[in-house]
């Protein structure tokens, strides 16, 4: 973690993930990037101290009559308490599973195509518009030419991947939006993991890429 | 404007929130530095001692503001309701790993809030923010200045909010409050997606230049 990213979360994504309000898969990519990114992290202190002047302000609401005694009943009741792994996992060796996706995936790779495996994200988010998963693409291979109906946004974790918008190495955030295409390919010299989030059907271009559809699952 | 909301905060009169409405906000802060200060004493009281008395103030001070946030944020009243006491039961369980040197008392409260919310709304128990949730924070001793200071950067994040332009202020404003994908929020406000972006940006840069403390306000490598 000594390198510091080049590649960022818009400021508005950072915004809306400490306000609880970024769609979670989105959110998923964000938490993975900031224990690279200090600066990425006072942003985060300040959108919440935002939340907190904004929760100071609120005009308040009436609370029901019982509110208060009901929750002094409930003050010295144990609390449930989730069972939290202490496990470290390891994705590649040196590349450790982010503490973001602990207790959200099973880390066994399962390939997908020539040089490229996946790991499937549980994001959690009731819905199945959304998806992420962890990538491993080997050095100078590329992913289907591809496009979005929704937004992508990808964090490194290891190695690094080039596409039009530029280079990303590890702890960088890539985000596009619906316009953009594009055909990443892995850096040279090592593999290139990486979280991936998108939100809808992708669009494919090429015969290839559409073949690998089905396998994709989108 | 009420000069104290100690005294208003449990009357039967409050407004209802509005959902989905524009943000109504009064535009001068309505709690002063010393309710800051005051309201960390009341946490730290209840992680020590657990004083019950400190809880109850607590209580009657935020529970009314955490129902209307999460009215404001989509939840019916009776969710709101219950979530508001869910979320006072958890300040009350994680109080002694609240650290005033690094969170003053109202965003304590609000990143519990947030996570109880998205807890709701997801099906299973998120984990994503956990990493940078301030209520994971150590226990350390408390230094009665970073008390005092933290409660100051609290006001001062306020002041600065009340200045900025209300373009700039909406944006910021239905990032909270707006539960939608972005898209949404340009047809609420009748912009492009890159104004929003570029308006949030300005709100972030601007209230980071006056409050010197969050970090530096350029930043390279941003796309919008």
């Amino acid at each position: 973690m000594s390198v510091v990213p080049n590649h960022h979360p818009a400021q508005y994504t950072l915004l809306r993930h400490a306000a609880g309000t970024l769609q979670p898969a989105r959110s998923l990519v964000v938490a993975t990037h900031l224990p690279f990114c200090p600066e990425c992290q006072a942003s985060i202190r300040l959108g919440e101290g935002l939340g907190g002047a904004l929760l100071s302000e609120l005009s308040p609401a009436e609370m029901a009559q019982d509110a208060l005694t009901r929750t002094l009943a409930r003050l010295d009741m144990p609390a449930s308490v989730m069972a939290s792994s202490a496990e470290t996992v390891a994705l590649a060796a040196g590349v450790p599973l982010p503490a973001s996706l602990q207790g959200l995936v099973r880390p066994i790779w399962r390939w997908l195509a020539p040089g490229i495996s996946r790991i499937v994200v549980d994001v959690a988010s009731g819905s199945d518009r959304e998806q992420a998963y962890l990538l491993r693409v080997a050095p100078g291979k590329s992913l289907p030419d591809h496009g979005h109906h929704g937004w992508e946004a990808t964090c490194v974790l290891a190695g690094s991947f080039a596409d039009t918008t530029g280079e990303y190495g590890p702890g960088d955030v890539a985000e596009t939006d619906v316009s953009v295409m594009h055909q990443p390919v892995a850096g040279p010299g090592e593999a290139c993991i990486c979280l991936i989030a998108w939100e809808g059907r992708l669009r494919m271009r090429g015969l290839f890429a559409r073949l690998l559809q089905p396998l994709l699952g989108v | 404007m009420h000069a104290d909301i100690r005294h208003v905060a449990c009357s039967p009169s409050g407004d209802p929130a509005r959902p989905g409405s524009r943000m109504s906000l009064d535009p001068r802060p309505a709690r002063k530095s010393s309710d800051a200060t005051e309201d960390v004493a009341l946490i730290l009281a209840i992680a020590g001692p657990r004083d019950r008395a400190a809880f109850v103030a607590l209580f009657h001070r935020y529970a009314p503001r955490l129902k209307s946030w999460f009215q404001r944020s989509g939840s019916a009243p009776e969710q709101a309701e219950d979530l508001a006491q869910e979320t006072m039961l958890a300040v009350w369980r994680k109080a002694d790993s609240f650290d005033p040197s690094r969170a003053g008392a109202a965003t304590w409260i609000f990143t519990i809030a947030r996570n109880q919310r998205i807890d709701a709304v997801r099906r299973m128990p998120r984990r994503s923010l956990d990493a940078d949730d301030p209520s994971l924070a150590p226990q350390a001793p408390v230094a009665p200045d970073a008390v005092f200071d933290t409660a100051q950067r609290e006001i001062r994040l306020r002041e600065a909010l009340s200045t900025l332009p209300a373009e700039q202020a909406d944006v910021v404003r239905l990032s909270f409050f707006e539960d939608r994908p972005h898209a949404d929020i340009e047809r609420v406000l009748g912009v492009p997606l890159g104004t929003v972006k570029s308006r949030l940006r300005l709100a972030m840069n601007r209230l980071r230049t006056h409050l010197g403390d969050y970090g530096p306000p350029s930043r390279d490598g941003e796309r919008s």
